[in-house]
């Protein structure tokens, strides 16, 4: 997705059309506009977040599970902690930043489940486009260890990774990457199973280029558009899954609020407070349906042409 | 199709071997010290070593997966010399180890260093007598024996140098003396049906296991009557529509639901149902084994759950199958010779549209498993996928291994149904 600092100052104006142009397919589909404004609005209310956020998210300032009021616009939650507060910063680890483990509390930008997808986009090419260009023994070997990984119901891997790996911000990387992993493959490999029939492809082989230098210079730019796509509705597979793990109490590791988490606590006083486990969950929920929206459109306009 | 029947049972056979491999490697590499949750924090390296030594962890790791594979009784038997039977222990209906030495069911202990040898009689309770002459000789001048112990174990005593070791009885760790040198846990191996000893609960896996695999057949089964009317209902009705209002609510709305995840979509009907209708209860408590039986209404909130989030996704699937039957030929050709859209859709395109959906659900057990789990969790239900939930959490690995097998193969085999319906059902696949 990385937009290339442009170089060359006379390809300019045609490469900045060209991203404007592959951007306004967003804007032919109601569906696309409507999925990206609901995802716009939580990545702003993360970077809002980063400066700025109405009280402590973790300081038990005020009176436990009250209602919305002037002070707390969302309410508190039963430890006394601003809803909205938490539920800003809740943004943070799933979108914008990662925490390596240690005491030193470094974070590296990207989110939990943005590199979640970037690890499974990468081992899933990798494997796919291996699998597909070369085929033969590589490509029975690989998709039958895929198959293998496919059939393990993707909760059961969740739980037995994050019991053998313990709790942190990697470990969900991890897990979101080897589940992801398998459908990236299997989409790469039919897509590069395709395109090595292209007569370009020959020429490349005729030329005597590496192996390697065909798989990712020649099929996998080729490939692009629908392991873009499938990246974009699998980053909402993504936080689907870290808020069940956050739910399940396996997620995403405190001091940082998550979303998943804040529902599974506050359930626990959903007779004598129901806003504070309804406003994670509509967050989730909202970021969620969005992103599938936003690619469902995308990929309908995108195959709109194609039939 | 024989070829192809055989090459997909064959693929089949090795991905469940794989999985079990890397299921088993998973667990060994992070699982960590199982002992300590055991016997808790506060137990001593000695008492911990002792105990892991009980369970058999000191075996090297391939050994162990061969044990859990296959079971070990066999290995066990060229040690103790006499073949080893399972006999139902009437008290506590479980099964326990015997050695069958000539027709009668022996077993051994060591009081006060003498070796006593339990007889089982034919109402279930034992006679003890001291056996004398039992012991072997060893290279290096030791006596030692190899017997079955009360615990179910191979263990192997050496007269004199009783080792100490720590058994954990109801009231806590018991340092006894006379303990065995050498443990093997006696297990059939999940092969022949035994994924051995519940360390959690301390039962036999199998026992606990058959119940919570009936209570989830239920709920997916309740689930999946109620889903699949509804979801091939509206996914021809909007497959039919493509484009018009109807279908643009019907998508949206379906997506809408397959989107949001199962514990929010649970949450909300607790919340509607539970807190504010008060009608239905929002917790799943079972009071007795069939309480689902008893009060239909305990599995409803559940089953709803389910219901609103599988719906979606196969009502989507089915209308995407329908909106490409519709835009066929074969379709076109009939509408325009004349024949009433209703005998067009009824006819002609439903039976080729419904073929698409019905195998992708095969393929969507994986799904549904997931959603069990989170299910399970949030109403406290008594399924596959609680146990499953709770033993990975304990690290409780003899549990997480079966039942996570219980739930592959059930993906494995409804996959390999999926293909072979859709080889069948659909000739150009079956002749390419």
């Amino acid at each position: 997705m990385a937009v290339k600092t442009i170089t060359q100052p006379t390809s300019r104006p045609s490469r900045l059309q060209k991203i404007w142009k592959s951007m306004s397919i967003i804007f032919e589909s109601r569906v696309a506009t409507v999925g990206m404004s609901m995802v716009l609005f939580w990545v702003i209310l993360a970077f809002i977040s980063l400066f700025w956020t109405p009280h402590d998210p973790n300081a038990s300032d005020f009176i436990q599970n009250q209602g919305p009021s002037i002070q707390n616009w969302l309410g508190t939650d039963h430890l006394g902690r601003d809803l909205l507060s938490r539920l800003m910063q809740g943004t943070q680890v799933i979108l914008l930043k990662t925490r390596l483990p240690g005491d030193a509390g470094i974070s590296i930008p990207g989110g939990v489940a943005i590199w979640g997808v970037i690890g499974s986009l990468t081992l899933g090419s990798v494997l796919g486009l291996n699998a597909g260009y070369r085929g033969g023994w590589w490509d029975q070997i690989i998709m039958q260890v895929l198959d293998a990984l496919i059939a393990f119901p993707r909760i059961v891997l969740y739980l037995v990774v994050i019991a053998a790996l313990g709790q942190g911000d990697l470990v969900v990387i991890l897990a979101i990457t080897i589940t992801g992993a398998p459908g990236v493959a299997r989409l790469a490999r039919s897509l590069a199973m395709d395109i090595k029939t292209r007569d370009y492809i020959r020429a490349a082989e005729t030329r005597g280029e590496n192996v390697w230098y065909i798989m990712f210079r020649e099929i996998l730019p080729n490939a692009r558009g629908p392991l873009l796509v499938d990246g974009m509705l699998r980053v909402g597979y993504a936080i689907f899954a870290i808020g069940t793990l956050g739910f399940l109490g396996i997620g995403l590791p405190p001091p940082d609020p998550d979303w998943g988490n804040m529902v599974n606590e506050a359930r626990r006083n959903i007779f004598s407070n129901q806003l504070a486990v309804m406003w994670p969950a509509l967050a989730i929920a909202s970021l969620v349906i969005g992103l599938n929206l936003f690619a469902d459109g995308l990929r309908e306009e995108m195959t709109r042409y194609q039939k | 199709m024989a070829r192809f029947i055989i090459r997909s049972i064959i693929s089949t056979i090795i991905t469940m071997l794989l999985v079990s491999i890397s299921l088993f490697l998973l667990i060994e590499v992070g699982s960590g010290d199982i002992t300590v949750k055991i016997l808790g924090v506060f137990s001593t390296p000695e008492q911990r070593a002792s105990y892991a030594a009980q369970l058999g962890l000191d075996a090297p790791a391939w050994q162990r997966y061969i044990d859990w594979l296959i079971g070990n009784d066999w290995r066990a038997k060229n040690k103790v010399g006499y073949p080893l039977v399972t006999s139902i222990n009437p008290q506590t209906g479980e099964a326990d180890w015997w050695a069958d030495v000539d027709g009668q069911l022996t077993r051994w202990t060591l009081e006060e260093g003498r070796l006593l040898t339990l007889k089982r009689q034919d109402d279930g309770s034992t006679t003890s007598h001291i056996s004398s002459g039992a012991w072997q000789i060893d290279e290096e001048g030791r006596e030692y024996f190899w017997g079955v112990d009360v615990k179910n174990n191979a263990v192997m005593w050496v007269r004199g140098a009783g080792a100490e070791v720590w058994a954990l009885t109801k009231a806590g760790l018991r340092k006894e003396g006379d303990g065995p040198m050498k443990y093997i846990p006696l297990r059939k191996g999940l092969l022949r049906g035994d994924p051995g000893i519940s360390l959690q609960y301390g039962r036999p896996v199998a026992v606990t296991l058959v119940s919570r695999i009936r209570n989830t057949l239920v709920l997916a089964g309740a689930a999946f009557v109620i889903i699949m009317p509804l979801a091939l209902f509206f996914g021809i009705l909007a497959g039919i529509n493509e484009g018009k209002p109807l279908d643009r609510i019907i998508s949206i709305t379906s997506l809408g639901f397959t989107a949001t995840p199962e514990f929010v979509t649970g949450i909300f009907l607790i919340l509607i149902f539970g807190v504010w209708l008060k009608v239905l209860p929002a917790v799943a408590i079972f009071t007795s084994a069939d309480a689902i039986f008893e009060d239909p209404k305990l599995i409803a909130l559940p089953v709803l759950t389910l219901t609103a989030v599988e719906l979606g996704y196969i009502a989507r699937m089915t209308r995407a199958s329908m909106v490409e039957v519709m835009d066929s030929a074969y379709i076109r050709t009939a509408i325009i010779k004349g024949m009433p859209i209703s005998r067009v859709v009824f006819k002609h395109a439903i039976r080729n549209a419904l073929m698409a959906p019905i195998t992708i659900i095969m393929l969507h057990v994986n799904w549904l498993v997931g959603g069990l789990v989170v299910v399970e969790v949030i109403f406290g239900y008594p399924g596959l996928g609680y146990y499953i939930y709770k033993s990975a959490i304990f690290g409780d690995f003899n549990a997480v291994e079966a039942a996570a097998m219980v739930t592959v193969a059930i993906a494995i085999i409804t996959r390999l149904f999926g293909d072979l319906a859709y080889t069948l059902l659909n000739p150009r696949i079956r002749y390419s």
